[in-house]
């Protein structure tokens, strides 16, 4: 038994490695290399024909530059909305941890409910928001039927869900920067910002590298809030990548597509993860 | 601004600080008051210009979703599935994130490294395929196939997060128990796992949270009304005739409620979770 139980243990963590996570990316991959009009239908095999069209139509380039859109912005709106609210929530102050708590609130909601939430407060006619704005004489906002309208509105939901992460991790940081830097900074005369660029960013500059990368390529990933709200409308205008593979292989019904814009969009994210690290070198610690 | 530690502040600074933490705390909440305050008002003030406080509280839309419509299956097929995952991602990462860190075995990080890149996949990535296997093998639209498709997710994360609380144990603790005449298991069960308590609170909490608020891979997995979760059966709500906004704030506060509960218990190991970079979302 003692002989055996770590290989035991380890043999488990290799099967389960490939039954879950190598097996389906693996058969994701050989799938779009056919050509399958339902899943019963035999495939065919069609070698990369599902790529050329793939790469060949407009709608696959929208998507790419939605998503580089609609996960940067919301990126930098998170990591800077995040930093400010974790240096407030850093300074002493009565109801701190309350005002903490709910500053955490957000993140774990799900998905759908915020969006939910989001509709009805926009709501044409009964929506708090929506009445708010008309009592105070500014023209309606159509949140998701207009183009320009629509990406901002699926970028505030993100933001609004998805800033806790930031704000939450950034402020445990703060807490370990040693005080001494701080009053060394002081008795130069540094002043707030000062001590901030100059004593906060550099020594917390590790950890945001790693914030920035998680919430980056889970951003680029991110499905719901758009299928939720836009469904990739109005005409395209909020529709990325993951919309047009659930799109292509779902509604469609072309699997093979389907996978190959989802394996493009892997690719992509590799190579974009690839360049990131060697901007931004990261010790290694782990 | 930048530090914690200052006693010596200016009124002006004091009364800064205070706006911009109501400031926060109004942004972060008011969705949540406005969602749960909603789900309480009698219908007539729905449907007028809602006032922002309710003028009286009623349950009546709680009672009109429990008894009217598929809400008290959908949570309980939600619960069902997250509760499976959980146990499931326990087990699983516990072995595999032991193992690696205990034996000394080429090609061991390779498992490591596979749970680091599943971070990155696209959902539909991992999605698209699982939905073809369920098919062949007629598991699809079973709540044991979005158990699985959870896992794909919970699984990386509670190896990844263990691997480094094991990694930080030392080995001395299993040593000194195996010297008193412990098996390696015994060592592992009477030693590893009650100290790795905290660890395996803040995996089970990650992987609830993940499964329970989860629309996508219901969305592609799952396809009668008898086994859709609540994330998916409050989204096909909105598509319904009517817009029955009371009913569908009254759910989404219900599938809300056990996650703000749980924070307010355990709120040091939501902030551990998310710190050790654990978590995806």
């Amino acid at each position: 038994m003692t002989r055996w139980m770590l290989p035991t243990f380890l043999a488990v963590g290799a099967i389960a490695t490939l039954v879950l996570i190598v097996g389906p990316a693996l058969y994701a991959v050989s799938l779009s290399f056919y050509h399958m009009t339902s899943l019963t239908s035999e495939p065919v095999f069609v070698g990369l024909a599902k790529y050329a069209d793939v790469l060949s139509r407009a709608e696959f380039w929208n998507a790419l530059v939605n998503g580089i859109v609609y996960a940067g912005v919301s990126i930098v709106l998170q990591v800077v909305l995040g930093i400010g609210f974790a240096l407030i929530l850093h300074q002493p102050f009565r109801g701190r941890a309350l005002v903490r708590g709910l500053a955490f609130l957000p993140y774990l909601l799900p998905t759908v409910i915020a969006v939910l939430t989001f509709k009805w407060m926009v709501d044409g006619s009964l929506g708090i928001v929506t009445i708010l704005m008309d009592d105070l004489g500014l023209p309606p906002i159509y949140w998701f039927e207009t183009e320009s309208a629509a990406m901002w509105s699926v970028i505030l939901i993100s933001v609004w869900l998805w800033t806790p992460f930031v704000t939450t991790t950034f402020l445990a940081a703060l807490q370990t920067v040693p005080s001494q830097l701080y009053e060394a900074a002081r008795v130069d005369g540094a002043g707030p910002v000062r001590r901030f660029f100059h004593v906060t960013l550099p020594v917390l500059r590790p950890i945001l590298t790693v914030i920035i990368l998680l919430r980056g390529v889970w951003m680029f990933n991110k499905f719901d809030v758009i299928w939720l709200t836009t469904g990739g409308g109005p005409i395209g205008a909020t529709e990325h990548l993951p919309i047009l593979s659930y799109r292509t292989a779902f509604a469609l019904f072309d699997i093979g597509a389907g996978a190959a814009i989802a394996t493009i969009s892997f690719l992509f994210l590799s190579l974009a993860v690839f360049l990131y690290f060697r901007a931004f070198p990261m010790e290694d610690d782990a | 601004m930048t530090t914690g530690s200052t006693g010596r502040r200016s009124p002006f600074a004091s009364a800064a600080i205070y706006l911009a933490a109501a400031a926060i705390a109004l942004y972060s909440a008011f969705p949540i008051y406005w969602m749960i305050s909603s789900s309480l008002r009698p219908t007539q003030e729905m449907l007028t210009a809602p006032s922002l406080v309710p003028s009286r509280l009623t349950l009546q839309y709680y009672y009109s979703l429990l008894a009217q419509t598929d809400y008290p299956q959908q949570f309980l097929n939600s619960l069902v599935v997250a509760l499976a995952t959980v146990a499931i991602t326990m087990v699983l990462s516990v072995m595999i994130a032991y193992g690696v860190t205990r034996q000394r075995i080429r090609g061991k990080k390779a498992i490591v490294a596979g749970m680091l890149y599943a971070y990155m996949f696209p959902p539909l990535l991992l999605a698209i395929p699982l939905y073809t296997m369920f098919a062949l093998v007629g598991l699809n639209d079973t709540l044991l196939s979005l158990v699985i498709s959870h896992l794909t997710m919970t699984m990386p994360l509670g190896v990844w997060f263990l691997w480094g609380f094991f990694k930080a144990m030392p080995f001395e603790l299993e040593e000194a128990a195996m010297v008193d005449g412990c098996t390696r298991l015994g060592a592992f069960l009477r030693v590893v796992l009650p100290l790795s308590v905290p660890g395996l609170v803040t995996v089970a909490i990650f992987a609830f949270l993940l499964s329970w608020t989860d629309y996508t891979f219901a969305l592609v997995m799952i396809g009668s009304d008898a086994n859709k979760t609540v994330p998916l059966g409050l989204a096909s709500m909105i598509g319904a005739f009517d817009l029955r906004w009371g009913d569908i704030m009254a759910g989404s506060t219900l599938i809300a409620l056990p996650l703000f509960a749980a924070f307010v218990m355990l709120s040091r190991y939501f902030v551990q979770g998310l710190t050790a970079g654990a978590v995806k979302g």
